[in-house]
């Protein structure tokens, strides 16, 4: 019971994590129609400026993941107002090879710039956990938790209460509708980019200090973010979320009583034959493109 | 006129081992060869269906496993009851190996009929995923990390020369170049044939080739079988001369290698590939002379591969072919459409109209 | 448009056939392969800057045969297939006349048809898989000690230690499953209970799964087998899940000031084994080199959790330039015989080769020293061998 129990609390702490990683790529192609390949490589960012400022600057721990999700925020709108602004309206082929190209530049930038020896991050949180009876769990993984569900809700809130949310869901609705009613794509655009490239951030720097970083951690949080966003349904925040907690869930699960080996397996397998019963994920509104 | 520079430089391909005796040059070019093969097959389905399958090196991954697991044997345990293969002679088991990718392709042919667009892209990364990490963990079957290794090479029989182990740079050199033009034969017979126009009328326009009765799940599987098998020959190929085989074989990287070898060349044109494959295989090594890293070179890949899109949205090939018309080639014949000025103008194909 | 096409293939063609061949050698080459990037790449670094500082000394006291060796050093990236294309490189480009490498025992099994193929000798400077040494591969030399050696060596700490019933948690891969199986046979044959026999990704970070299972299974002792970067994320993450079972590492690429450095407290209360005791080089056979070594490693700043993995790189070296002068020229097959007799006082002990393998193609063995030792209020405390 204590296994099951302690497996439960592992999958809901990753469960946070995996939703952040969700939210920001099914925003990101919900409003703009990119599949965001350079996803993995801003939370590869998020994780290497946490590196960075706590590590080799020596910055207080709350005060870096801010300025590791402000630079990841910075960097997304850099490469969408100099990558993508000119695309819009190619189609989701040209796109994609322009993103995988802004991938693989990104991740070996990544590693000239920090070799290819993986750091470790300290965490100001004592190492003793948290027990509760045959249960525990690390301060440290506690407090990613928390910020990340802050994190979650804020996004919400933004989307929902906030005038740029409103354009951006007027945005997702309708692009041209929108442009009529005097939204600006350009800005809805480069927003919504920056903020799911600041979600992507948040996520590497919050897991930077559980994990280690090395520079090709970003594929793994990609691919996983694809797992997650196809669970939920391409361009739902909602379903996102869900299947973030869904894919952390099986993986631990799996991992705990199926075998070790396949958790990461877990997720695809789960997507292939969600794919093959109902194309459009479990909680998509709209209907599959293409 | 064409068709003599064809042959002259298909007779320098087949006479080059003869006078050059750079063994690891030779080695660059094998290399470049089955990665070359790959890329012609991918470009049956990116160029000519229009299908993005970021999956391809699931195919090419599958190939090699297959060869290698046929021609070494094996033994596994069902629920406790042994399965075995004993090892079987090198070219049974590439063409099992071909078989069996085919296969794969039918599958995700018929997956691919289901989604499109993003979705099938995702589909298509995540199968190559689930078949990495399968090699990676059924440690009964693949060795998992451990690598298969020594992998027999293959032992052909010729009228005229009788017995000859395909070891070594030279055998190698010339069954990568006999691969690559059977390749390059099967592909140029099938884009010319009807099933090759129905699968360009369908990248140019599905739903106008669906209303005028073309069956589009039938060209679909059908490219994406032949796609598959050529990967899975190409991979059987690669895993009888390196004559190992590991789990990263399956690592997104290299169906991105494909990628930009198909889309620098040219998609959908047949030496498209080639010409990539050329300059993609053959540049790390010319690179090299100049001590640069190779994370400097894949990230002038990446550079590359952007601009390329912007500024050379059909690849190589068509770029050169135009621009020889234009400067006025021989024939005379009218200028070709002008070069889309825009990339958004460069894909009058797609379906999402722009404002 | 085949015009086209085939001349700008013939172009590129004619201009790599230039850019070919190497410059006159006036240096003796030994290639080294490592892994300088992925899973193993700290331990892989460490190599290579051992083997560098070897390579500056053995200049600086006027190299061999009257030429100054050069190290080409080649990127294997942790991975099998890539490790074979850097010994092709290494031998078909380069030609290099003797290797060392591959640090992983999967890397290193990876690449010996290679050199039976083009008949070129390799100093084994980590591995530890049985595998390596008894399949027949007469071009293997290998100064590390094999996972049988160490577990026998481990063998009197078994009652010292009272471990009653222990778990496992390893890689799966040649070196960890290799570990794991020599292990739990000689604890079983000491009448120590074998509880779960968990195994891991080498790239895997997460290991919560695996480690919730020992703590069900209820074992006293741990053994964990991989290199120093999942050590530092196992021990953490035990002590996340309130796994009081004892640890001990086995392999000896560990690096204890590492996972002092990295996992603070966590490290605390494991045990690790290693080849080399920098903390006391008193108690090793040859405390001069050793010395040496250690001095030099400080002098170029490098990481001090690094002393106990570069000192193989630094003696692999030392094996092979020994070798390259009993054999009075720098050629393969003279190499491979000389270094039969090559005798070097090393960090690993008197390196010295017996015979392993079938008869006829045997593979060369050294007979290191295994030390095991334990972290304690952050430091490295002896343990009692």
């Amino acid at each position: 019971m204590d296994q099951l129990l302690q497996h439960a609390l592992n999958a809901m702490i990753l469960g946070g994590t995996y939703a952040l990683l969700g939210i920001g790529l099914t925003l990101i192609f919900g409003i703009m129609r990119v599949v965001n390949f350079t996803h993995g490589e801003l939370y590869a960012f998020g994780a290497y400026m946490m590196y960075m400022w706590v590590m080799l600057i020596g910055a207080n721990f709350v005060v870096s993941i801010a300025l590791a999700v402000a630079l990841g925020v910075l960097l997304g709108a850099g490469i969408e107002i100099l990558l993508l602004r000119r695309l819009r309206g190619a189609d989701i082929d040209t796109t994609m090879l322009v993103m995988i190209g802004a991938w693989i530049a990104m991740q070996n930038t990544e590693q000239l710039v920090w070799s290819g020896v993986a750091k470790s991050i300290d965490s100001p949180f004592p190492s003793a956990p948290l027990v509760m009876g045959g249960v525990s769990v690390s301060w440290t993984r506690l407090f990613v938790f928390a910020v990340a569900v802050m994190l979650i809700a804020g996004t919400w809130v933004l989307i929902q209460k906030t005038r740029l949310g409103k354009a951006m869901r007027a945005t997702f609705q309708d692009r041209e509708a929108a442009a009529l009613m005097g939204v600006r794509i350009d800005r809805v655009h480069t927003a919504t980019f920056a903020i799911g490239s600041g979600l992507a951030a948040a996520a590497g720097a919050l897991l930077g200090p559980v994990f280690v970083v090395y520079p090709t951690i970003g594929d793994l949080a990609s691919l996983k973010a694809f797992a997650i966003v196809i669970l939920g349904g391409l361009g739902s925040i909602p379903g996102a979320t869900i299947g973030g907690f869904i894919l952390a869930f099986m993986e631990e699960l799996g991992a705990g009583y199926v075998s070790s080996g396949y958790r990461d397996a877990m997720g695809f397998l789960l997507i292939i034959v969600i794919l093959l019963v109902k194309p459009t994920g479990l909680f998509a509104r709209k209907e599959r493109i293409g | 006129m064409s068709r003599a520079v064809t042959l002259a430089w298909v007779v320098f391909l087949f006479t080059l081992p003869l006078w050059m005796d750079n063994l690891y040059f030779l080695h660059v070019l094998i290399m470049a060869g089955i990665f070359i093969v790959a890329a012609m097959s991918l470009n049956l389905l990116l160029g000519y269906t229009g299908q993005l399958s970021l999956g391809h090196v699931a195919f090419f991954g599958i190939g090699a496993y297959v060869s290698s697991l046929c021609s070494l044997g094996f033994e596994i345990h069902v629920f406790d009851v042994p399965v075995g293969l004993a090892p079987k002679p090198v070219w049974l088991s590439m063409i099992v190996a071909v078989v069996f990718a085919g296969l794969c392709g039918w599958m995700i042919g018929k997956i691919s009929f289901k989604v499109r667009g993003a979705y099938f892209v995702i589909v298509s990364v995540s199968f190559a995923e689930v078949t990495r990490l399968v090699a990676l963990n059924w440690l009964e079957l693949t060795q998992g990390p451990m690598a298969l290794n020594n992998i027999p090479f293959l032992k052909l029989w010729l009228p005229g020369i009788g017995d000859i182990d395909v070891l070594g740079k030279m055998p190698n050199y010339y069954l990568v170049l006999v691969v690559a033009v059977v390749t390059y034969v099967i592909i140029r017979r099938l884009v010319h044939s009807r099933a090759g126009r129905a699968m360009i009328a369908l990248r140019e326009n599905e739903p106008l080739a669906t209303s005028v009765g073309i069956d589009v799940t039938r060209f679909l599987v059908l490219a994406t079988v032949v796609s598959a098998a050529l990967a899975g020959l190409a991979g059987a190929v690669y895993a009888q001369y390196v004559r190992i085989v590991d789990p990263d074989v399956f690592l997104f990287i290299y169906t991105v290698t494909m990628v930009i070898m198909v889309v620098t060349g040219g998609k959908g044109t047949l030496a498209g590939p080639i010409v990539g494959g050329l300059i993609f295989g053959i540049l790390p090594e010319l690179l090299r002379g100049f001590e640069v890293q190779p994370e400097i070179q894949w990230v002038v890949y990446g550079v590359l591969m952007i601009l390329i899109v912007y500024f050379l949205p059909e690849g190589i090939v068509p770029a050169v072919r135009d621009g020889w018309r234009r400067v006025g080639g021989r024939s005379g014949a009218p200028p070709a459409q002008p070069a889309p000025a825009t990339p958004a103008g460069a894909t009058p194909a797609t379906a999402e109209a722009s404002p | 448009m085949h015009t086209r096409t085939a001349k700008l293939a013939l172009a590129l063609l004619g201009a790599t056939l230039l850019a070919g061949p190497a410059l006159a050698q006036e240096t003796i080459k030994i290639g080294v392969t490592q892994p300088l990037t992925g899973a193993f790449a700290a331990s892989g670094n460490y190599v290579a800057q051992g083997a560098r500082i070897a390579e500056t000394e053995i200049n600086a006291a006027g190299g061999v045969l009257g030429k100054k060796i050069q190290l080409v050093v080649e990127d294997n990236k942790s991975n099998p297939t890539e490790a074979v294309a850097t010994v092709e490189k290494l031998i078909v480009r380069d030609k290099v006349p003797v290797i060392m490498g591959a640090w992983s025992s999967t890397l290193t099994l990876a690449v010996m048809p290679k050199l039976q193929e083009y008949k070129v000798p390799m100093v084994v400077e980590t591995s530890s898989s049985g595998k390596i040494t008894t399949s027949g591969n007469p071009y293997i030399f290998r100064i590390s000690p094999t996972s049988e050696m160490e577990a026998v060596a481990f063998k009197p700490l078994v009652p010292k230690l009272a471990i009653k019933k222990a778990d496992f948690l390893n890689t799966n891969n040649d070196f960890g499953i290799g570990s794991a199986a020599e292990y739990s046979k000689m604890l079983k044959a000491q009448g120590v209970a074998v509880g779960v026999m968990e195994t891991m990704d080498p790239k895997a970070t997460d290991f919560s799964a695996q480690l919730t299972r020992i703590k069900a299974s209820g074992g006293d002792t741990l053994f964990v087998t991989t290199a120093v970067e999942q050590v530092t994320l196992i021990l953490k993450q035990a002590k996340e899940l309130q796994l009081n079972t004892r640890i001990i590492t086995t392999g000896g690429s560990n690096s204890p000031d590492q996972l002092i450095a990295q996992a603070g407290d966590a490290a605390n209360g494991s045990f690790h084994t290693v080849f080399f005791p920098p903390w006391f080089p008193e108690v090793v056979t040859n405390p001069e080199p050793a010395k040496r070594y250690m001095d030099e490693w400080k002098k170029r700043g490098h990481e001090p959790g690094g002393l106990t993995e570069g000192f193989r790189g630094y003696d692999g070296i030392y094996t092979i330039v020994e070798a390259i002068k009993i054999a009075g020229k720098a050629e393969p097959a003279a190499i491979k015989d000389a270094l039969w007799k090559t005798k070097v006082k090393g960090i690993y002990g008197n390196i010295a080769f017996i015979k392993q393998g079938p008869a006829g193609s045997e593979s060369g063995q050294n007979i290191p020293s295994v030390y095991l030792v334990k972290i304690d209020g952050g430091k490295v405390v002896k343990s009692g061998l």
